[in-house]
């Protein structure tokens, strides 16, 4: 299935004037097949941690990870009701489509 | 999602940033974008309650002292597909009384096949982009 979601980047221009994104670390609830995460790579971010409770879908976005940004980003399948991380550890919170 | 809204406040640090991004509470429309023109075609008609729920869990969090609103932005977020994915990107409706799909399928299948240019099916809606800072509680 090709949808293209916000092909003007309409979302990333938003994201974008929200704050510094560089050097800062991100949790991303919800990544889905990790198109806003790449997004989110982009701005400059240290390292992003994505989840997302899909099995299915993090297996989509790992295998779209460009090797360039496999260090930075990592996928894991997880819920939003039970983070498993630690307290005090991430400068933002991305909740992506997900509330 | 309240419970979801208080692990992020645990995990945030001292003034953390959490965003909340998703479509806002409007119904979305469809149509056919042919040479660059967009002609509307339908209104969905889905149901909403889902997004107001997500509102009063936020507006939940901000009651407790959890966080402190900073900015809200709206904008237009389309979603551009062919035909064959269109049914495919309505069926994650189907249990939406609301938004009668055999009908809007109908709808749309036939103003797309009446059209011999290069087109696709656009579909509008905004997304909202909230953005709350952690307070220390």
């Amino acid at each position: 299935m090709t949808i293209r979601v916000d092909p003007e980047r309409n979302e990333l221009r938003a994201l974008r004037g929200v704050d510094a994104w560089r050097g800062k670390k991100v949790l991303e609830i919800g990544c889905g097949d990790g198109r806003l995460t790449l997004r989110l790579a982009s701005l400059g971010t240290a390292v992003i941690h994505a989840i997302d409770p899909s099995v299915d879908l993090i297996r989509t976005a790992r295998k779209n990870l460009p090797t360039k940004l496999a260090k930075k980003i990592r996928y894991k399948v997880g819920s939003a009701e039970e983070l498993k991380y630690r307290s005090n550890s991430y400068d933002i919170v991305v909740f992506s489509w997900v509330l | 999602m309240v419970h979801a809204l208080r692990e992020t406040h645990r995990v945030l640090k001292t003034d953390g940033l959490l965003l909340d991004l998703r479509p806002g509470p409007v119904h979305r429309r469809i149509g056919i974008e042919v040479d660059g023109q967009y002609e509307q075609l339908a209104i969905m008609g889905e149901q909403l309650l889902d997004d107001y729920a997500a509102n009063r869990a936020v507006a939940e969090v901000i009651q407790e002292g959890l966080f402190k609103p900073v900015s809200r932005t709206q904008f237009n977020c389309n979603r551009t597909m062919a035909l064959r994915d269109f049914a495919s990107w309505l069926a994650d409706f189907a249990d939406d009384r609301a938004a009668p799909q055999e009908r809007l399928l109908q709808t749309i299948t036939r103003a797309y096949k009446s059209r011999s240019k290069r087109k696709k099916i656009v579909v509008k809606g905004p997304l909202v982009l909230k953005v709350l800072r952690k307070v220390e509680s």
